[in-house]
């Protein structure tokens, strides 16, 4: 009951002194909102870059293969070594343990496109049947390529959702014939729109065709650019990346001491690395928000500290009217407790327009969850009551005789 | 109801240097006296008058109020000693400015454990004839008024002893008897009162005076005999 009616008094106090008061607040406050604001850009760029990579590995369980001995970005065609044969991949399936199924790739980049008198130059993407399940795309309008457009080297073609929307503004592609370096292609799906890559360039300006058909009736090459094997267990992906490399240089005939002539990415070596460039962001900026917040906490000690001098009186009455030191104690820790914790309230409020602001600017969801906003005005109160327990301290230590003689 | 034996209080000044407000002061005061403290300033009045109020602890002697010996008694029973059987009144009245009447006579309820009674509150400040000042902020009455409000806070948990430290030195004359007609009120009901002043006419209203001068007990006669008949 005690306790009950000091908190009365507490917020009287807290009324009383209400300009010191929205001081105090104000350090919390713009604590809280650089706090908010700050993790929401750190947790939308990890989001980003983990849906950017996704967008590269599809689902995180393909171990990804590419000629020549390093990597070097987006393989094409023009750029890698002729050391990765179809039969690798066929090899791959049948003989590696834990490999669920082979995608293969050959693909090119700037080819002419052609529709009536619209021309484009988009990436095109020669593939098995298998890539849709692999990727985790999906077909929006028709169908994807399936395994006999494959087998018999069939003419049809499935497009990104920008090449549809360059060649075909106003129609329904499906059907349609599109020249693709001057070879006729019937149009039989189209994709759904997937954004940015991890370069950030738009990976839905693309034309996919059936590998064989790319192989003997457009490109003319007998090479893959990439093998994708998807495992079937994540947590093996890096022992199925060592038995791939494993098979591959047993089939290419390397010598031991010979490098490489392919590359392989393991999915969690890359979410390892990534992870590790994201943590290193987010201590940053969890450091520059920690500051934000001791600054509060150091405007609510000094406003505190001072207060205390101020009512030196007050606090002498109140000894000789019955409160003990710990009363007091508690008097201004709770002071200083309520007015943290509503500048957590407002700071999150607050910091609510400017996560928006910034989403906004990310051309991102903005991330602010009840969790954090709790969090936050938790925050805020534990800073109260730290920094408070300096002053507060000093209000019980006051020598009620000399405080009444003042 | 109250029994100081031997009392000294040594202050400390900045430079260190000791100050003897009060020196080998004994003094016993029945239940329902009216008692007046008077002395030159300096004498050590205040001194005497915070340490029979449990505020402050006498260096050397031992001091029993109501007879429990409080001269060892922690912060924490040496509070709930002045929030049960101590009312204060001091000369500048002590009242928190931006806090209304009513409210500045609650206070001694917070720290009393139950619930603060805004009935009983404003009965006490009828009682000191400001019922209608009730809502005002402290800053916003005359200085009688103020320490009507200041007797009122001090009567809100009925204590058997009242403390005034110079009750009037603040008032003009018209105030002080006022002032004085509730402090003779509040005797005739049965409270102990101890009154600090520099007034003759006003310590003539008290039933004994008690003179101090440089820490010391001068006029000692009627303590004695006080003294023996306990
Ligand atoms: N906290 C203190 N530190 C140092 N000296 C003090 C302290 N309190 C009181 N004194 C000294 O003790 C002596 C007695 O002081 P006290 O306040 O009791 O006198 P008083 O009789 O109440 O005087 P006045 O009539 O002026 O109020 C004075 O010399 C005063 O300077
Ligand atoms: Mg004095």
């Amino acid at each position: 009951m005690k306790s009950v009616e000091q908190c009365k008094q507490g917020l009287r106090a807290v009324v009383r002194f209400r300009r010191r008061s929205v001081f105090m607040m104000a350090g919390v406050v713009i604590g809280v909102a650089t706090l908010s604001v700050l993790n929401s850009i750190g947790e939308n760029t990890r989001r980003d870059t983990v849906k950017r990579v996704k967008n590269m590995l599809g689902t995180f369980d393909t171990v990804m293969v590419r000629p020549g001995g390093k990597t070097r970005g987006m393989v094409s065609l023009s750029n890698v070594d002729p050391s990765l044969r179809f039969e690798d991949a066929a090899a791959i399936a049948r003989e590696i343990a834990g490999v669920k199924q082979v995608a293969r790739l050959q693909n090119a980049f700037d080819v002419d496109v052609t529709y009536r008198d619209q021309q484009i130059s988009p990436a095109v993407f020669g593939v098995s049947d298998n890539w849709l399940a692999l990727r985790g795309d999906e077909v929006e309008q028709g169908s994807f390529i399936s395994a006999e457009d494959d087998r018999k080297m069939v003419r049809v073609a499935v497009i990104g959702s920008d090449v549809c929307k360059n060649l075909f503004p106003q129609e329904s592609p499906i059907g349609k014939t599109i020249r693709i370096g001057g070879v006729p292609f019937e149009v039989k799906g189209v994709l759904a729109s997937r954004g940015a890559g991890p370069a950030g360039a738009s990976l839905d300006n693309i034309v996919i065709i059936p590998v064989s058909t790319a192989s003997r009736r457009l490109f003319n090459r007998d090479f893959l650019t990439m093998i994708i094997a998807q495992v079937k267990d994540p947590g093996d992906s890096t022992r199925v990346a060592a038995a791939i490399s494993q098979l591959l240089r047993e089939r290419h005939q390397l010598a031991a001491g010979m490098l490489d002539d392919f590359n392989i990415t393991d999915p969690k070596a890359v979410l390892a690395q990534l992870t590790k460039v994201n943590s290193t962001l987010t201590m940053t900026l969890r450091g520059v928000a920690f500051l934000a917040m001791f600054g509060g906490g150091v405007v609510i000690m000094a406003l505190m500290t001072l207060g205390v001098s101020e009512r030196r009186r007050e606090i002498g009455l109140r000894r000789s009217v019955g409160a003990n030191r710990g009363d007091i104690l508690f008097q201004f820790l709770f002071e200083a407790f309520i007015v943290a914790s509503l500048g957590g309230f407002f700071g999150a409020a607050a910091s609510w327009g400017g996560v928006e602001a910034v989403a906004a600017y990310q051309k991102l969801p903005a991330v602010f969850d009840q969790e954090s906003l709790f969090a936050s005005i938790a925050l805020a109160a534990v800073i109260g009551v730290v920094f408070g327990s300096y002053p507060a301290w000093k209000a019980s230590r006051v020598d009620p005789v000399a405080a009444l003689r003042s | 109801m109250i029994l100081a034996e031997g009392i000294s209080k040594t202050h400390r000044r900045n430079d260190g240097a000791p100050v003897h407000a009060l020196r080998n002061v004994s003094i016993s005061i029945s239940a329902g006296e009216f008692v007046a403290i008077r002395g030159a300033s300096g004498s050590g009045k205040s001194s005497l008058l915070n340490i029979l109020g449990c505020l402050d602890r006498p260096t050397v002697g031992s001091y029993r109020l109501a007879g429990e010996d409080v001269s060892s008694y922690s912060d924490r029973s040496l509070a709930r000693i002045r929030n049960k059987k101590i009312g204060f009144v001091f000369q500048t009245f002590q009242l928190l400015p931006r806090t209304t009447a009513v409210e500045n006579v609650e206070i001694p309820m917070v720290y009393s454990g139950g619930r603060v009674d805004r009935r009983r509150a404003l009965q006490a400040l009828e009682r000191v004839g400001l019922g209608a000042r009730a809502r005002h902020f402290a800053a916003e009455l005359s200085g009688g008024e103020q320490q009507r409000v200041a007797i009122a806070r001090a009567l809100i948990n009925d204590p058997a002893l009242i403390l005034a430290d110079e009750p009037t030195g603040n008032l003009d004359f018209a105030a002080s008897t006022e002032i004085m007609r509730i402090f003779k009120e509040l005797h005739t009901d049965g409270r102990t009162i101890v009154m600090v002043t520099h007034d003759e006419s006003i310590a003539a209203h008290a039933g004994r005076q008690i003179v101090l001068s440089d820490g010391a007990v001068i006029q000692d006669a009627a303590i004695c005999a006080e003294a023996q008949q306990q």
